[in-house]
């Protein structure tokens, strides 16, 4: 291939290295993949099918189109030991997120597109190699399998490489949180590999055994790992294999597992914020006119990426996404965070993302070396935030000092819309009711305003309608 | 040349899929787990001139205090792992 000079600059995903055929690089606007040896036979083998044009048109599956070597500058061909034979550049997702950040609904769809992608597959004769939902991104709340390198050929006689990870990183997670309403994420945060079968059945009774998928995927399977150890697995395969194991075996188990999963339901229930919007502290017109603050600061900046931070039901989100490309929409609770992607994704909405999680304990870097898992700023710093009935809870709640939650705005680089509920607000007063007197005495408009001021340029504030809580429009 | 498989499918999680997998599965997996069962009654058979050594090698390099019942125990043993 030619040498000529690349016209992009590119770095290395940290994140991408456990397949030695397949690599992937970061460039400005798009992500390319580098493929050599038994990668490029397998994207030979997938674009020779039709599934590619079909899966690339209904958008299952990421943008991806094969570009010249060249496109790439010479370090990053370099990247694969044999060297590069192949770049693949992929559309790019606005913003990644991972499963530990995704409510039930999320993972639930991730893994149903993970099992439709096979099922498709396996017609073509290939198969998916892994079966992490780490291969699934959400554009807005549709979600997208971005993982090309993971379609291969199918090996005749081998059963589906992928079950195993299906269960502990899918499966599991969605029957603890659907039979057990045990919440998945710490554990997704705690364990980059997931939940194992043995981990997974120490936590169903004997009596969850009769239900749905309990007793063969998590029993039976843990029971099973007590007997056989991993180093048996290739005298396994080939006894398989001379047992007539058949690709149609694996249809028929992927397509039970399809079923088993999109019957999963996981009854949230009522939580102190599902109904927050019809028993809120403020009045209609304090609502109308921060839709309007909102609306102007949103239409003023025209923002690539905003971060909703304490979304609630996504009235704001919405309201943003109407002049900004994409908005990652968090709150920590994960039942009004999952009844919002359920309204997004019927919608087919791509350009709000919601996700589940705690601003006072965000995301940290995980993995190998912590990088293969990013901490949210470093997957994309927002052009704007809202910061809407917020700071009390950071503050009186999470007892982080105000200075220290604009210090960490401030190194975000991000302009915002702040809503400061004064001390005779009725939330406040309740948040405070439980602490001692002259408790976070820093939680003061007056002391507010000094430190906003000496971090950001107060464009704009508004006192609401009620006289509890001020808006204020800042810029860095 | 793909030398290696990209992620280790497990052992268990492989022999659950053919169990799972209906009559078909059944099928394989007794197919799989005969072959297992049945080679343990091929070793019995074909083992007893080799179960004769191992009492004579037992005999003579043990001192005093080996059991009689040593070789039996130790054809039984792989009955055990292998079912």
């Amino acid at each position: 291939m030619s040498s000529e000079e690349a016209d992009v600059a590119v770095r290395l995903e940290p994140g991408s290295f456990r397949d030695r055929d397949s690599r992937v690089v970061i460039g400005e606007d798009a992500i390319y993949r580098v493929l050599a040896g038994g990668g490029l036979e397998d994207w030979r083998a997938l674009s020779e099918t039709p599934l590619l044009e079909q899966l690339l048109a209904d958008g299952s599956i990421v943008g991806t189109e094969e570009v010249d070597l060249s496109v790439l500058p010479s370090e990053a061909r370099e990247i694969l030991p044999g060297g590069a034979e192949a770049v693949l550049r992929h559309e790019r997702i606005p913003f990644v997120s991972y499963p530990y950040e995704w409510t039930f609904g999320m993972l639930q769809d991730a893994a149903l597109l993970q099992l439709d992608l096979e099922l498709k597959a396996l017609d073509q004769n290939l198969t998916l190699k892994d079966a992490s939902p780490y291969n699934v991104q959400f554009r807005g709340a549709t979600p997208t399998f971005i993982d090309i390198g993971s379609f291969e050929k199918l090996t005749p006689g081998e059963p589906w490489a992928g079950y195993r990870q299906f269960c502990m990183l899918n499966l599991y997670p969605l029957l603890l949180e659907a039979y057990k309403d045990i919440p998945f994420h710490p554990w997704l945060r705690g364990s980059i590999d997931g939940i194992t079968p043995k981990d997974a059945a120490a936590i169903f009774s004997f009596r969850d055994r009769f239900r749905k998928g309990v007793f063969t995927h998590v029993a039976l399977h843990a029971r099973l790992d007590s007997r056989y150890s991993v180093d048996e697995s290739g005298d396994i395969k080939k006894e398989l294999k001379e047992s007539n194991f058949k690709q149609e075996l694996i249809k028929a188990n992927v397509q039970r597992m399809r079923k088993l999963v999109s019957k999963l339901k996981w009854k949230a229930g009522e939580t102190a914020w599902t109904g927050y919007r019809a028993v809120n502290t403020y009045s209609d017109a304090d609502a109308e006119m921060k839709m309007d603050f909102v609306r102007e600061a949103a239409a003023a900046k025209r923002p690539k990426l905003v971060w909703d931070m304490g979304c609630n039901d996504g009235a704001y989100s919405r309201i943003a996404a109407e002049h900004a490309e994409q908005v990652v929409a968090f709150d920590f609770d994960h039942a009004t965070v999952d009844a919002l992607y359920r309204s997004l994704r019927e919608e087919g909405n791509t350009k709000i993302l919601p996700l589940v999680g705690n601003l006072a304990d965000p995301s940290p870097g995980l993995g190998w070396r912590g990088l293969e898992r990013r901490t949210l700023p470093d997957r994309g710093t927002p052009d704007l935030t809202l910061a809407l009935a917020l700071i009390h809870h950071v503050s009186i709640t999470a007892n982080v000092p105000i200075s220290e939650f604009l210090d960490w705005v401030r190194s975000l680089d991000t302009a915002m819309v702040i809503e400061f509920p004064k001390r005779n607000d009725p939330m406040v007063k309740r948040l405070l009711s439980g602490k001692q007197e002259g408790a976070n005495a820093d939680y003061d408009l007056e002391n507010f305003e000094r430190e906003l001021a000496a971090r950001f340029q107060i464009e704009r504030s508004e006192p609401l309608p009620s006289g509890m809580r001020v808006l204020y429009q800042v810029r860095p | 040349m793909r030398v290696l498989a990209y992620l280790d499918a497990g052992s268990s999680s492989m022999i659950l899929q053919a169990l799972l997998g209906g009559v078909a599965g059944i099928a394989v997996a007794l197919k799989m787990f005969g072959k297992r069962v049945f080679s343990i009654f091929t070793f019995w058979k074909k083992d007893e001139p080799v179960a004769a050594e191992a009492t004579t090698a037992t005999t003579a390099s043990a001192t005093t205090s080996v059991p009689a019942a040593t070789p039996a125990k130790t054809e039984e043993a792989p009955a055990k792992e292998t079912v």
